[in-house]
């Protein structure tokens, strides 16, 4: 106790300094609070108020965050267990830009509000996971990195079983929560062995790392990889991906396109945090001989890519599709992370966001055809092109981006990605490299086969039972065709984006 | 004294055990149960090794809010669960397979 004495001053006015960083984290716990307050008091049909105030603080603590990070290039709160630059400032703005997408899409989405409970606690739970999510951004202790991962985890759980409307939701959350918990145990042990060998939990201290460059190359390598088993649940890459088809086609779609863009992002910016003292050529640490963390990476990297592409290829729903694709395009943000030297920061971020507004806009399209014809299998998509022509097109467009073909954003995405991954080849000459080139490529062409059966089945086929249809437009409608426009914007100016 | 290797050697079989429940048991409470053990095993190795981390007590710390983050897990997990049994009458995971390739 009495070594203890002489830091306490010190640690208080370490933490008193670190609040008037989080002023964007202290907002969404007001938030939080209200959105509770107003669900509780106001009765108004469909939650209102709850929707308002929800949406109201996640705009005011990104104005917040936005006036507070313009001046920082990067500070670290709290001991060092929160670090703060300009990577995470980025990614807080696509989390909140993602929540928000989140909530007007759970007010357009027909079967949550019809729910008996209501949505007022499935708003309530939007600021909490946002904080949860922008901590992650900047956590840099293996304390933050498990509580911020907690933290989204339990609020994922609890979306998927929400509603539980039908004997699918059940089992889809079942599966999330059962699987989630078992990785993150297996990650916090891993956790707890790196705590051994170093003595300290901040993942940035040099002291961290010239510890573990003295503890014996399998024991290291072993507690890395158990670390990595809880961050890859989250990013879902192969051989961690199984749980990612059945939640993703059994909870509702608005919960399917917030999990497969939000926290996957999040999942990346822990892993970049976890990976850049590792692959930082300026480190005095050497790594390991046995654990180079490009080989294994870049081989996860491959399977997945070529897992999750060729698997989309036999779905017939198109959520399930959609949940293939997404595994494909974490094997494809893996490359850009693997190519990490020179532009490989920045070409990620950029492939997030383009990324985030694609998988946005097409399970929004999903959920706008689903409420037609109530069905997720795309073979009744059949002549439906020609009745509902603006999603169709917009449809066709979103498909366009997610195969990575130009003029959309979806091109320049692909096109960063594989220019700084070819920049890695060409440095390093190393075969990984080649490797991912190649499998990208490769895996690129076969996306075309299964994203093209949408408007095949949409404009070629036809079918009497689609013009029975009758046409019903909302607000999503218009973030869609917004969506949509954005990634032709950006695919034409990409400069707007940096 | 007890050497910090006992520490290691029980928390490495308790991390065992656990793995083992998960892996073999066909009752998704039995598996939550082992889920416990392999957290128990990570908090053990957490409170031992922070002997070493005076200052900080960096491992103390982390096994509270561990302590509580599992505690929170459970409950989220055992409403689902729940929820499961309503619409299948039985909670062993193999025969819950409506949503597959």
């Amino acid at each position: 106790m009495n070594e203890f004495l002489p830091h306490i001053s010190q640690l208080i006015q370490s933490t008193l300094k670190g609040f008037s960083f989080l002023l964007q984290e202290l907002v969404l716990v007001l938030t939080f609070i209200l959105v509770i307050l107003a669900d509780l008091i106001s009765h108004a049909k469909r939650s209102a108020w709850a929707y308002r105030i929800c949406i109201a603080g996640i705009f005011l603590s990104t104005g917040v965050g936005f006036i507070q990070n313009s001046d920082i290039a990067r500070v670290t709160l709290f001991d060092n267990s929160l670090i703060l630059d300009s990577t995470s400032i980025a990614f807080k703005y696509i989390f909140s830009a993602v929540t928000i997408l989140f909530a007007i899409f759970i007010r357009f989405h027909k079967p949550l509000q019809n729910h008996r409970k209501g949505v007022g606690d499935l708003y309530m739970l939007l600021p909490a996971v946002l904080i949860g999510l922008n901590l992650m951004s900047m956590a840099s202790s293996l304390l933050m990195i498990y509580l911020s991962v907690e933290m989204v985890s339990i609020a994922s759980y609890l979306m998927v079983g929400y509603a539980s409307a039908d004997k699918r939701q059940t089992e889809a959350a079942m599966k999330y929560a059962l699987f989630g918990s078992i990785c993150s145990a297996v990650m916090l042990y891993g956790m707890s062995l790196l705590y051994g060998f170093t003595g300290t939990l901040n993942i940035i201290d040099p002291v961290f790392l010239n510890r573990l460059d003295l503890i014996s190359d399998p024991a290291v390598a072993l507690a890395i990889v158990l670390v990595l088993v809880g961050i890859g649940f989250k990013l879902s890459f192969v051989p961690l991906h199984f749980w990612s088809p059945d939640v993703y086609e059994g909870a509702p779609t608005p919960v399917t396109a917030f999990l497969s863009t939000a926290p996957k992002i999040a999942g990346f910016a822990i892993l970049i945090r976890f990976l850049e003292p590792f692959l930082l050529p300026a480190q005095s640490y050497k790594l390991p001989d046995l654990f180079d963390f490009r080989a294994v990476l870049s081989v996860v990297a491959i399977v997945t890519m070529i897992l999750g592409n060729f698997s989309a290829i036999w779905q017939n729903n198109v959520k399930r599709m959609l949940a293939y694709s997404s595994i494909g395009h974490t094997g494809f943000a893996l490359m850009a992370l693997i190519a990490f030297e020179g532009s490989g920061f920045s070409s990620l971020i950029i492939y997030f966001i383009i990324y985030a507004i694609m998988n946005m806009a097409a399970f929004m399209l999903v959920d706008k055809v689903a409420d037609h014809t109530g069905s997720t299998d795309i073979r009744t998509y059949k002549g439906l092109g020609k009745v509902l022509k603006v999603e169709f097109v917009c449809f066709v467009i979103v498909l366009v981006a997610l195969t990575g073909l130009p003029p959309t954003a979806g091109f320049i995405a692909k096109l960063f990605v594989f220019s700084s991954a070819f920049e890695y080849y060409a440095a390093s000459d190393s075969i990984w490299a080649l490797g991912l080139l190649i499998t990208g490529a490769v895996a690129t062409v076969i996306s075309l086969f299964y994203y093209l059966k949408i408007p095949l089945y949409a404009y070629l086929k036809n079918s009497e039972a689609a013009v029975a249809v009758h046409v019903k437009r909302d607000f999503l409608t218009v973030v869609i065709v917004f969506l949509t426009f954005l990634l032709i914007l950006y695919g034409l100016f990409p400069g707007l984006l940096s | 004294m007890i050497p910090l290797a006992h520490f290691m050697l029980v928390s490495a079989i308790l991390f065992c055990i656990g793995l083992y429940a998960v892996l073999a048991k066909k009752n998704a409470i039995m598996i939550l149960i082992g889920i416990e053990f392999m957290l128990n095993a990570a908090i053990l190795n957490f409170v031992a090794f922070s002997k070493h981390d005076k200052i900080a007590l960096g491992g103390q710390v982390f096994a509270l809010f561990a302590i509580v983050l599992a505690a929170a897990t459970v409950a989220v997990t055992l409403a689902i669960i729940l929820n499961v049994y309503k619409y299948y009458r039985t909670i062993d995971p193999t025969k819950i397979d409506q949503l597959r390739d």
